[in-house]
């Protein structure tokens, strides 16, 4: 595994072509799951598709765009231009350093601003591949694991399922249910704690470590299996675009 | 209850809590000579913070750790990830405004570690810390933030166990026997000790990997697990100490909200 606790020559000699980047957040995750919550899950989920992918693990980043949190206790935030600042020089140093590929998994459903950095860069940089892959993907099964998948925002089966996965210790018994009657697009207009009383969105009370461990195991074979189907086309494209000139 | 908080903790669990001071970790990743992991000083700001705060107790919340910080002499090797100056202080602003719209008024940045050939003046590395904690206390008047190094408050108890401590700049002993201590499978022998002859100031001019080709500014041949164990101790109670006496001052200063 070539992460932040191998040395710099070790990372050298092993001339990784992938690094993979997983966005966390600390914010307020209802009555049952601590404010880490997105930065645990998506640092257990980076590591498993860097295994799978043979790639460079770089620290998850802690912090994203949480102010849909507002005041909650414990939640800070990036504002959108420094998640989009901070994304850009990772990436620019691992470009620097070598690495052309980069795989971003996104732990926190309000990071607008990612897609639009990461075309951005792709669109400066013709030798950059930078991706971020969804976790649905032909070729892995996509059996319904979570009952209430459709209804879920915040803190509800899938996200406390996963956490039981990688953190069951701190996972508290006590689930707040709740669904507000409107679509996601109000965290656009009003924080969550307006939205939700409890801050949850979604049905927590149905979550299971096992389905944690199913859903992130299937997560991280799709988002692997993605990221080599997309790396290969674009590689592909390169090729034929360099045979044309 | 009693005891700090952090990311384990529930928004309901810090709202009882009531916390009055945040502790804000940063640290960098980049080359640490031939012998130890990128994440180095990731992982003793780590270890640090988490026992100051511990230390700290009721009304402390420590965020994680900032992993990355702005690395610019280590740029284009293998595993270094460097921010640029501006971003860290957008990062570091940005964390503070959220802390203090959930009422916390009092902010301690650990700035990496430091060294105990500095002083509380000027950092080393992370820079531009200095300067947004400034900025925070000129745009926040009823906010008291401030910025400590570590190894550079424990400076004294650091030269009566190495003396050679003050040219200890990066993977040398302090830093070598730190991480025999948290993690010594991490630490791939001893690397070389080196010394430039050139001042400090060259890094401001060129490279690391110019300054010293091997990556080392130090002596790592003479750390040890247990001198690890015993700077620990002593950069954890200096930096309580120094978060300590900053805000009482402040507090005398600028009155106290608490």
């Amino acid at each position: 595994m070539l992460d932040a606790y191998c040395t710099s020559d070790e990372i050298a000699a092993a001339r990784p072509d992938i690094a993979v980047i997983g966005i966390g957040a600390v914010e307020q995750h209802s009555d049952h799951l601590p404010v880490g919550t997105d930065w645990i899950g998506v640092s257990g989920l980076s590591r498993l598709v860097a295994e799978r992918l043979g790639a460079f693990l770089v620290p998850a980043l802690p912090f994203s765009m949480s102010q849909c949190h507002g005041a909650a206790a414990g939640t800070v935030w990036l504002k959108p231009e420094t998640l989009a600042e901070v994304l850009n020089d990772l990436v620019i140093s691992l470009y620097n350093a070598g690495i052309r590929k980069v795989v971003v998994i996104n732990g926190h459903g309000g990071n607008f601003v990612l897609e639009a950095t990461i075309q951005e860069l792709n669109l400066s940089n013709p030798d950059l591949q930078v991706i971020m892959p969804s976790s649905s993907s032909p070729g892995v099964p996509q059996g319904p694991i979570f009952e209430t998948a459709h209804l879920e925002v915040h803190a509800g089966e899938s996200e406390t399922s996963t956490q039981l996965y990688f953190n069951a210790e701190h996972v508290k018994d006590e689930r707040v249910d709740y669904v507000p009657p409107v679509g996601r697009e109000f965290l656009d207009y009003a924080v969550i704690r307006q939205i939700s009383p409890h801050g949850v969105w979604g049905v927590p009370s149905k979550a299971t470590a096992e389905k944690g461990e199913k859903a992130t195991l299937r997560d991280a074979e799709a988002i692997a299996a993605q990221a080599r189907a997309i790396f290969a086309t674009l590689d592909a494209h390169k090729a034929r675009a360099e045979g044309v000139e | 209850m009693g005891g700090m908080l952090d990311y384990q903790n529930t928004t309901y669990d810090i709202e009882a809590g009531h916390p009055h001071t945040a502790i804000l970790p940063i640290a960098v990743v980049e080359r640490h000579g031939s012998h130890l992991p990128v994440g180095a000083d990731w992982m003793i700001v780590d270890a640090i913070a988490s026992r100051v705060a511990e230390t700290m107790g009721e009304g402390c919340y420590l965020l994680p750790t900032m992993p990355y910080g702005t690395s610019a002499g280590h740029v284009g090797e293998a595993g270094t990830l460097s921010l640029a100056p501006l971003t860290l202080m957008h990062v570091v602003r940005d964390l503070v405004d959220g802390l203090i719209a959930q009422g916390i008024r009092r902010v301690a940045v650990i700035n990496s570690h430091g060294g105990a050939g500095e002083s509380t003046v000027r950092p080393q590395g992370n820079f531009i810390v200095k300067t947004a904690v400034r900025q925070l206390n000129y745009d926040y008047p009823d906010l008291k933030a401030i910025w400590v190094q570590p190894f550079t408050v424990a400076k004294k108890r650091l030269l009566e166990l190495l003396p050679s401590a003050s040219d200890d700049l990066h993977a040398g002993a302090v830093e070598t026997s730190l991480l025999l201590h948290l993690q010594a499978d991490r630490v791939k022998g001893r690397g070389e000790d080196f010394v430039p002859a050139l001042g400090k100031e060259y890094l401001d001019y060129l490279p690391f990997s110019e300054i010293s080709p091997s990556g080392v500014w130090g002596h790592p041949s003479l750390a040890t697990a247990a001198l690890g164990e015993v700077v620990l101790g002593a950069a954890v109670e200096a930096t309580v100490a120094y978060i300590r006496e900053s805000f009482a001052h402040l507090d005398v200063m600028r009155g106290s909200q608490l």
